[in-house]
């Protein structure tokens, strides 16, 4: 067996593709799957909190409401607060071992991983989507607010789908972000890419080759989402330019013809 | 002009607004019948677009009452995105939607708010459009067009709710001069067809010519409520000689 052995570190290379190359994308997978699960959950958690931090509350509002909509306000600070402020590695283990200590539930270590990331992820993305609310020109509010909107239906018409495509950066930026940082996970072993990688670098103790080959990887997966994420920005922004539809008075002598293709910048 | 007889679409009684400690609006008193167009002049800072602002309640009053039809709008139990429907609104800034098209904008509201059928929503929106001479450019999103276009587009979209009265607030401020003068047309066409409006203007010649009530303001009241012969050609107070020949000299 040992004549066998690789010598150079190209062969290490080619030698630990061959033989974890399997294990190795296995976690990838997993890796990916914690990532945009809970990148996509933590989205909607940081969508519900962000609208409801945004909720104005007038001298209209009756007194039950605006106590009620304290206690919820605090109750989604205190969330974002705690999130943000402690390491998602903590988490992990707090959830993991608390669940069991505190709530005798006994959950899987992947069930326990998507948790962590996506209530992660939620708190950062309540402040990204409070700032793309507030971001939005107070004119857009106060036109639909003018011709009848109430707050829900201007939320849901008018300054969300201006707001989420400010935010879309910021989500690719929380993918990425989650794509690598689930590899903290593997403290409550998770075997995510991170995991695979360390049992198998275990194995002949060649730490240099195998995560040589992680790091690529990584960074394949790292890089495919972010040229996606902005071909997705790209396609929401729209065509560029606009069709004039048919105007029975458009010129008779065609220099503007019907359907020709103006404006745009 | 002023026929007592005529029910009061709108009444507004001792309306003030404080922004903080400031006192904007002082007991401002004035009512609008069913076709008055009624030009509401002033200097800048003068309080004409808080109370304008104040009537379709953008800006809660500190006191007052606003009578639409015989109620209070103020009082609680007053459903203000109902009355909003019926008071429409044209912003110095435009604010189209700018995550919609110039037709979509226009329909937001009939299909959003008053619950029409899209196709019915449509044909609303198209019959607004053609009127202020956007229909060609319905499928444009607003930063393609120009300022002009997009205060008729933004006209369309009010009068798509069909309001009973429509408030412009400064609508020709934010244009090239160039600009003016299709909005200007636009606003003409609406005052000539009788329908009920308040405008919030800088454009003295729109004012004398189209309005048939003129209101002068200053330091948050009413210092002139008449017509445009009275106001502009024989002013009672000081301040609105001193106002007006400051605009005839520049004009």
């Amino acid at each position: 067996m040992a004549a066998d052995m690789p010598t150079t570190f190209f062969g290490w290379v080619v030698f630990i593709i061959n033989q974890y190359g399997s294990a190795l994308l296995q976690g990838a997978g997993v890796t990916l799957m914690l990532a945009i699960v809970g990148t996509l959950i933590g989205c909607i958690i940081g969508l519900l909190v962000g609208i409801v931090q945004t909720v104005p509350v007038t001298e209209r509002t009756n007194t039950g409401l605006k106590i009620l909509n304290k206690i919820v306000q605090f109750i989604f600070a205190a969330y974002v607060e705690i999130f943000r402020g402690t390491p998602m590695i903590v988490q992990a283990m707090v959830v993991y071992y608390g669940s069991m200590a505190v709530f005798d539930i006994d959950m899987s270590a992947m069930l326990a991983g998507f948790l962590v990331v996506s209530v992660n992820t939620g708190a950062y993305m309540a402040e990204t989507v409070r700032g793309g609310i507030i971001s939005i020109d107070k004119g857009q509010t106060e036109a639909a607010m003018a011709i009848g909107m109430n707050h829900f239906q201007t939320m849901y018409t008018v300054v969300l789908p201006q707001a989420l495509k400010n935010i879309m950066p910021q989500i690719g930026n929380n993918l990425i972000i989650n794509i690598k940082d689930t590899s903290v996970l593997n403290v409550i072993s998770v075997t995510e890419l991170y995991f695979a990688s360390k049992s198998a670098a275990g194995v002949y103790y060649r730490y240099f080759e195998v995560f040589f080959v992680t790091c690529v990887i990584y960074f394949i997966m790292t890089f495919a989402a972010s040229r996606l994420l902005r071909y997705f920005e790209k396609r929401m922004a729209g065509s560029a330019d606009y069709q004039l539809v048919g105007d029975p008075m458009a010129d008779p002598t065609g220099i503007f013809p019907n359907n020709t293709k103006m404006g745009g910048k | 002009m002023a026929t007592a007889k005529k029910q009061p679409i709108l009444e507004v009684k001792h309306l003030v607004k404080y922004f903080g400690e400031r006192e904007i609006l002082k007991d401002i008193d004035f009512t609008v019948e069913q076709g008055n167009v009624i030009s509401v002049i002033g200097a800048s800072g003068s309080g004409k677009s808080t109370m304008l602002r104040c009537i379709n309640l953008l800006e809660m009053p500190t006191s007052g009452e606003i009578v639409f039809e015989g109620k209070n709008i103020l009082d609680l139990s007053n459903n203000i995105a109902l009355y909003r429907t019926k008071v429409g609104m044209v912003f110095q800034s435009f604010n189209l939607f700018s995550n919609m098209t110039v037709l979509q904008n226009c329909m937001a509201s009939p299909v959003t708010v008053l619950k029409r059928k899209k196709e019915e929503a449509r044909q609303i929106a198209m019959k607004y459009l053609e009127k202020v001479g956007m229909e060609q450019y319905i499928n444009a999103r607003p930063d393609q067009l120009s300022g002009g276009q997009k205060q008729r587009v933004a006209i369309a979209r009010a009068l798509a709710i069909k309001p009973q009265i429509l408030l412009f607030d400064e609508p020709t401020s934010a244009l090239d001069p160039q600009m003016v003068g299709e909005v200007l047309g636009v606003m003409r066409e609406l005052a000539e067809e009788g329908l009920t409006m308040i405008i919030v203007t800088h454009e003295m010649a729109f004012a004398r010519d189209v309005s048939t009530r003129v209101i002068y303001m200053a330091d948050g009241v009413i210092v002139e409520d008449g017509t445009p012969q009275e106001v502009f050609g024989n002013p009672k107070n000081e301040k609105t000689k001193d106002f007006l020949a400051r605009f005839t000299q520049n004009a």
